[in-house]
């Protein structure tokens, strides 16, 4: 295997490994907000800002690894 | 003719379209590289400043346009207000108010009327910038139009979350004095375990200034390549039916795009107000 098929690869592996976590987390936490939204949805403005800023924070590890691929391929 | 007769006949004849569409060959092959979009190639040469380039680039208009336009709309609004809004003002009413309620008033506690302005101005900003990028503009290599965005550059992102970043530490120290770096661990903790916990939260803290402008980035960096592919993999296939179906997937993922624009600046203004509003009303 050459350099160039070595770093494709590791950038497919990244960008495939690393939105793993960041989707199953995602996930976890949109159902729960909605999960307490239905249960008590008085206070659904306040869970939804709430997961807004969850989704952030467990998005940038995915937009990490979309980085490193990046840099895998055009830069390293 | 009955009904599931008629509806047999069309989708034949849809798919007799499509197997026609299939077989008539492609154009030439073109070169295409998504890569080649987001390079930043100098329209205006300047010369360096202590050993700064300042030529005028993409992303340098795309930011002049941003600020023009919101510049514009913000002395037309503010000259031609009623008090039964049009569609526009109402629109534009919508969107302050979400960062005047929904962001400042949600998540501070104190220091609503001091932040309010840095905080709305970096939401507008942001979601114009997020939205103007998404027109195709004629600033391409050949002056074709092109996608681009000045929140697809890490400089830019990095710009504005060093902003926040300043602006949080500044609000802290006028706030809170020199009890702000001593706030950063919990009073309460024994002696070692105490420096152990204000050192991550060193770490933390710029770990929050790099992931702000990197969110940012890679969000419309990723939304640009993946419209960039879908446009570009007919050239590739050589096929008006992968063209088809590849235009009508680029809707979606415009559509798409366009939710993302808000969401982003949303996320970014709203984390700024989380990271200003802990500066301010820090936990001891």
């Amino acid at each position: 295997m050459d350099a160039e098929a070595a770093k494709l690869l590791g950038a497919g592996i990244a960008m495939g490994v690393g939105a793993l976590g960041p989707g199953l987390g995602l996930g976890m936490m949109i159902g729960k907000a909605l999960e307490s939204i239905a249960r008590q949805p008085e206070v659904a403005g306040d869970i939804r800002t709430n997961m807004f800023i969850g989704i952030g924070v467990t998005e940038a590890v995915a937009l990490y690894a979309f980085v490193v691929a990046l840099i895998l391929i055009f830069v390293a | 003719m009955s009904r599931k007769a008629k509806g047999i006949i069309g989708a034949l004849i849809a798919l007799g379209a499509l197997v026609l569409l299939a077989l008539i060959p492609g154009g030439e092959k073109a070169h295409f590289s998504v890569a080649e979009e987001f390079e930043l190639k100098p329209i205006v040469k300047l010369p360096e400043l202590v050993g700064i380039d300042m030529s005028v680039n993409k992303a340098v208009v795309y930011l002049w346009i941003t600020t023009a336009v919101l510049v514009v709309l913000a002395i037309v609004i503010s000259r031609t207000l009623k008090a039964h809004p049009g569609r526009f003002q109402a629109m534009v009413e919508l969107l302050y108010e979400l960062a005047h309620d929904g962001i400042v008033g949600g998540v501070m506690k104190s220091g609503r009327r001091t932040w309010f302005p840095y905080i709305g101005a970096v939401f507008f900003f942001v979601l114009a910038s997020n939205l103007i990028g998404l027109l195709p503009l004629p600033l391409g290599e050949h002056w074709q139009p092109a996608y681009y965005a000045a929140t697809a550059n890490l400089y830019v992102t990095l710009t504005l979350a060093l902003f926040t970043f300043v602006f949080t530490h500044y609000a802290g120290i006028r706030k809170n004095g020199v009890h702000y770096f001593a706030n950063w661990a919990p009073a309460s903790a024994p002696p070692v375990l105490k420096q152990l916990i204000w050192v991550i939260h060193l770490v933390s803290e710029i770990f929050r200034l790099v992931s702000l402008a990197v969110r940012l980035f890679a969000n419309m960096l990723a939304g640009h390549a993946i419209l960039g592919v879908f446009f570009g993999m007919a050239l590739i296939f050589q096929s008006y039916l992968a063209a088809l179906i590849l235009q009508g997937g680029s809707v979606l993922i415009y559509l798409f795009e366009i939710f993302v624009a808000f969401i982003q600046a949303f996320i970014f203004a709203i984390l700024s107000a989380v990271y200003i509003g802990g500066a301010l009303d820090q936990e001891h």
